[in-house]
């Protein structure tokens, strides 16, 4: 496990950064772990039924299925919008279901989460979008920008921090999203049908992106419906459906994960 | 929470929604004035009804066939009492004179004698003396020698009394009553604020901010907001109070014996600060339901 100032600082949650080196105990230990998970929205609406899994630290995962498989409310599970009704849910070890609401701010700077409808602020700057989240952690000001000067350039929006999001195309407002996810490099990376509100093109690069940032430690968990975009990545693909896992295989090997000969090969496939 | 970051927030939050605020400064401002004013006539009142509740009269009416030197002495006996400012004899020739000059009878009453009006003696009271201890001393007059009867006015100053107490809680339900409209205005118009910038919110908590971090801005801009507009409501009063205060004072000092004064120092500050007590107030309770993400 990776602490730093966070838990010098007594916060109820420690921090752990993507990429870095972890103590023999936390190596072992799977990044996520869902144990005989149950969240029910009523008496007889289960979304999750029993749903085991395990996630480990560094892997890139696609959770894919039906819409009302489950994939939104395990994510959201993760990042503690809702609660489990019953099971365990273990982010590096600390069953996050147990969490009081004091630390689920805490558990959540752990975690980089890009959504469907991007869930930017609009009348931000791109780099007011980004800088938020290194605002929450109270770094200073100069470190704030060099940071989110570095997440614009890793996405593609290097010089346009100063541009308002809501004049920006769908693309490129999701970047600022997967940007101000990764800013804080955090240990996981949540996306949530990232694609979903872009064309084949946009929704390969911004893949390709989340590919990009795997490579450097992140560990991804990306929930898509999308199975053309997903089964030529070699990453470990999770099936749900009916709140249970179904199917796990991985997709093509003999693809290369590296991004850009990826991106070639969708787009061709694009048309 | 850095106050850096927090006031840098709030800014952006001024920036960003600088035509609401103003909006919102002005109604507030006008809702302030309301309470302003319901709170200077409360305060006028009150001083009205002090000043006349302790300015007291009693007229003593003098036995038929007195000797104007058993008058005199009746006089100075008067006046040597504590609770007596000033005595006036009136004789009866005065009193009739009185009476014809104020009535618009005429000739019919005209030929009324002077012995039908009788000699009195009219008594000021000295400020302060409540209509308690008047009515005692009415008593006390009456049971002096050559005084036939005492009007001490008791009933006349109860009426008026009643009838400012009456105005003193119509004054002060219109006070309440705009304080809650107050609180209502700023919290609907904080509310309409944090409606327009639900997505802000959202995404804060949503990369790990504490409760504390997103409502420190808000809260701030709260304050800010019912200072600016309690401020201006003040001014706006004391403004339009000092402009019309000369001609109040010549059309109403003469009859409710009183200048009208403005809010006292500490009531200002208190409207001031309540401005802002219910800015914060306004903010902390209508982020709690965007809060819960």
């Amino acid at each position: 496990m990776v602490s730093n100032r966070e838990s010098r600082g007594g916060r109820p949650f420690a921090f752990f950064r993507a990429g870095a080196r972890v103590g023999a105990e936390g190596a072992e230990r799977p990044i996520l772990a869902f144990e005989d998970v149950y969240k029910f929205f009523g008496k007889d609406q289960p979304a999750l039924r029993g749903l085991n899994l395990t996630i480990e630290r560094g892997e890139f995962v696609f959770l894919t299925g039906p819409s009302g498989a489950g994939k939104s409310t395990l994510l959201k599970l993760v990042y503690r919008e809702l609660t489990v009704d019953s099971g365990r849910i273990l982010f590096c070890g600390r069953d996050i279901a147990r969490l009081t609401d004091r630390s689920i701010p805490f558990l959540r700077r752990n975690l980089g989460i890009v959504f469907q409808d991007f869930k930017v602020v609009p009348h931000w700057t791109v780099f007011e979008n980004v800088a938020i989240a290194l605002e929450i952690l109270e770094l200073p000001a100069r470190l704030v920008r060099s940071r989110v000067g570095e997440a614009l350039e890793r996405v593609g929006l290097s010089g346009r921090g100063d541009e308002r999001v809501g004049t920006l195309s769908g693309g490129e407002q999701q970047r600022v999203a997967v940007a101000r996810a990764i800013v804080s490099e955090p240990a996981l990376l949540l996306a949530d049908e990232p694609t979903g509100n872009l064309d084949p093109t946009l929704a390969v690069d911004v893949l390709t992106l989340f590919e990009e940032i795997h490579q450097t430690g992140t560990t991804v968990l990306f929930a898509t419906h999308d199975h053309g975009l997903i089964e030529r990545r070699d990453h470990r693909i999770l099936s749900l459906e009916q709140g249970r896992v179904y199917d796990v295989r991985r997709g093509l090997a003999s693809w290369s994960s590296s991004g850009v000969h990826a991106v070639r090969e969708a787009r061709r496939a694009a048309g | 929470m850095s106050i850096d970051s927090l006031i840098s927030r709030a800014m952006r939050g001024f920036r960003e929604e600088l035509r609401l605020y103003v909006v919102a400064v002005t109604s507030l401002a006008v809702a302030f004035l309301c309470l302003g004013a319901a709170l200077l006539a409360l305060q006028n009142l009150g001083a009205v009804a002090e000043r006349w509740g302790k300015s007291g009269h009693i007229t003593v009416y003098l036995r038929d066939g007195l000797e104007p030197a058993e008058i005199t002495r009746l006089a100075a006996v008067l006046e040597g009492l504590r609770e007596v400012d000033h005595v006036r004899v009136v004789s009866s020739e005065e009193a009739r004179a009185e009476f014809l000059a104020r009535t618009e009878l005429g000739e019919e009453v005209a030929e009324l004698g002077a012995e039908v009006f009788p000699a009195s003696i009219e008594v000021g009271i000295v400020s302060g003396v409540t209509v308690e201890a008047i009515e005692k001393l009415a008593a006390r007059i009456g049971a002096l020698e050559g005084v036939s009867d005492v009007e001490s006015y008791r009933g006349w100053f109860e009426q008026l009394a009643s009838l400012l107490s009456a105005g003193k809680v119509g004054a002060t339900v219109i006070a309440v009553l705009v304080g809650f409209c107050v609180f209502a205005v700023v919290g609907n118009t904080v509310r309409l604020s944090i409606a327009r910038r639900r997505r802000e919110i959202e995404v804060m908590k949503l990369c790990g901010a504490t409760h504390g971090f997103v409502r420190g801005p808000f809260i701030v801009e709260g304050i800010v907001q019912g200072l600016l507009a309690s401020a201006l409501a003040v001014a706006a009063l004391a403004a339009a109070f000092f402009a019309l205060r000369a001609e109040l004072n010549s059309a109403f000092s003469i009859f409710v014996g009183t200048e009208a004064v403005f809010l006292g120092p500490g009531l200002l500050a208190l409207l001031v600060f309540s401005g802002a007590f219910i800015g914060a107030t306004s903010s902390t309770l209508s982020l709690r339901r965007y809060l819960e993400i």
